[in-house]
């Protein structure tokens, strides 16, 4: 059953394209699938492991300025600068989690926020690297055949299947971390940390090793948003309302779920581009009063609600 | 004595100016159950979060089979052989009880079935076969207590130290968890107990040490103990009416 359902959605991604043409709908498909990848990411820390970070959009902003700085001063083809921004993220996030993970809940989530504020100010200040405020800009992307056709950068269809492609692998990771021991290992520290480290677990090994996978996915994520909008400055890409955004979508989709961060990017991307097209000012206000809204009469997330309706509940054995 | 399983040599604690265990030495030996009794706030917490690594002493040593325990993490005095329960109990209260202990198990056996079966043994073991599949937190008191002695045995431990596994059962369930307790021993596991429910502790252990303020106040059989003026004046005394005995 879950075979068929898979396999249906990996047809649906692939002939997406063919059958919504105009670019609006296409760039709002992409704009899901990046923040599914996202939301995936926040999903590993925040709904396996049970470790709040309001600081993710530290890992986003590496992977997408190592993959625009790899491309603009080595040469290395996004193709691979997508997956070393993701490792440039996961490396930067070692230090980070043997430091922040001495704290506990509130203040290691407190911990992130000044851990993205830090790599702002760095990527601010660091101009001979990141040209400072002023960001980096790529004119022009590498020329990349497929089959012999030359791919064409200036319509969306091949960052779609890129993006796709890159989704389906972050969903994959997940579905693999909930059938892992690493995976068990997490939900036994997202209940109670206490008792893991009393049954012979290392929680600062499994916790950074969540916090490392978490932040090469919102790495590839971010490298794949630098080449997607061949821009990136400090502001648009260490914000904290992108963090927010990530835990937002991971919240509502469903936590500790494989497909939630598909489901939550599904309704707040289109929802959020809905309110800014039909309402000139004050759209974040709806958007606002639609998040409380869901966490209140939804704390679980879409994705919860329909597996707790279906009698299907997070547990070791089915992920 | 024969071989010990485990010694604690002027082991001390401060927390600031306040001395929470001071200059406690003591033996356990291998195959034995040992009762830490004490007034509320003697200390016997804090003894029990030090060997099990939960907190650093501030001076003294703590050897398993001659090893020292000092400086180790929990997970890793966990791995040495050193498994734990809590006072209040601590179980994964959103995963079930198979979960729960099999978790646990995974500290010894890498495959998933393996750590399973190993697991289903422990549960039958400790009488929560008819709850396999429900969830920690939908456990009575008792049945949460029996889980979490569960679990710390699934870890494989040549010591288990049991923080008041009694507190809060009444008298029924106090005699079957005593019963669980001296057929853990017997097979092969030694046992260290806090408790407060004197009686159980009395006819089940084979050796009582005693703390007020932290420090050793006697150490000998449950008659020698009960018998001690020290013991008595700073203890037994208070509870000696009638109702108050648990």
């Amino acid at each position: 059953m879950k075979t068929v359902f898979t396999v249906l959605a990996l047809v649906a991604l692939l002939i997406a394209p063919l059958i919504v043409t105009d670019p609006f709908y296409v760039h709002l498909m992409i704009m899901v699938l990046m923040w599914t990848v996202l939301g995936v990411a926040w999903n590993i820390l925040g709904g396996y492991a049970g470790q709040v970070s309001f600081g993710h959009s530290a890992f986003l902003g590496v992977g997408a300025y190592s993959t625009m700085i790899l491309y603009l001063n080595l040469g290395i083809s996004p193709w691979y600068g997508i997956v070393l921004g993701g490792l440039v993220s996961a490396l930067i996030a070692l230090p980070i989690g043997l430091i922040c993970f001495r704290l506990r809940g509130p203040y290691f989530a407190l911990s992130t926020l000044a851990v993205a504020e830090i790599v702002r100010l760095v990527a601010l200040n660091w101009e001979s690297l990141t040209n400072g405020p002023v960001g980096l800009l790529i004119t022009t992307l590498p020329p990349v055949s497929l089959w012999g056709e030359p791919l064409n950068w200036e319509s969306k269809t091949p960052f779609y299947y890129i993006i796709a492609l890159i989704a389906a692998g972050a969903l994959g990771i997940t579905f693999l971390l909930a059938r892992s021991r690493l995976g068990a290992y997490l939900l036994a520290i997202r209940e109670d940390i206490d008792s893991a480290e009393a049954i012979g677990i290392n929680t600062v090994q499994a916790r950074v090793s969540a916090l490392a996978l978490s932040a090469f996915v919102a790495g590839v994520g971010g490298g794949f948003y630098a080449m997607y909008l061949r821009y990136v400055d400090p502001d648009a890409v260490f914000s904290i309302s992108l963090s927010v955004e990530m835990v937002f979508i991971a919240v509502v989709g469903g936590l500790t779920t494989v497909i939630g961060p598909f489901i939550g990017a599904v309704f707040l991307v289109t929802l959020g581009e809905t309110f800014r097209t039909h309402f000139l000012w004050g759209h974040l206000v709806f958007y606002g009063l639609f998040m409380m809204v869901a966490i209140r009469y939804m704390p679980e997330g879409i994705w919860g609600r329909v597996r707790k309706l279906i009698g299907n509940r997070v547990g070791v054995q089915n992920g | 004595m024969a071989e010990p399983m485990l010694e604690v040599k002027r082991l001390t604690k401060s927390f600031g100016g306040l001395k929470a265990v001071a200059d406690l030495s003591f033996a356990v030996e291998k195959g034995s159950i040992i009762g830490l009794i004490g007034p509320n706030g003697a200390g016997k917490t804090t003894v029990f979060n030090m060997v099990a690594g939960f907190l650093p002493p501030s001076a003294g040593e703590i050897l398993l089979q001659g090893e020292s325990l000092v400086g180790l993490k929990p997970y890793a005095t966990t791995r040495k052989g050193v498994a734990r329960t809590f006072q209040i109990v601590k179980p994964f209260r959103n995963l079930s009880v198979l979960e729960n202990v099999t978790l646990a198990a995974f500290l010894r056996f890498a495959m998933r079935r393996q750590a399973q079966a190993e697991a289903l043994r422990i549960i039958e073991k400790m009488g929560l076969t008819a709850k396999i599949n429900s969830l920690a937190n939908d456990l009575t008191l008792s049945e949460q207590k029996r889980l979490e002695i569960a679990r710390a045995l699934a870890t494989g431990p040549k010591l288990l130290l049991l923080d008041e596994p009694m507190g809060g059962l009444n008298a029924t369930e106090v005699d079957q968890a005593a019963r669980l307790i001296s057929e853990i021993c017997r097979d092969g596991v030694t046992i260290i107990w806090v408790e407060h429910v004197l009686r159980a502790i009395m006819n089940t252990s084979h050796r009582v040490v005693v703390i007020n303020y932290g420090a050793k106040i006697a150490d000998g059989t449950p008659q020698e103990v009960v018998q001690n003026p020290d013991v008595i004046a700073a203890y037994l005394g208070k509870r000696a009416q009638p109702h108050a005995a648990d």
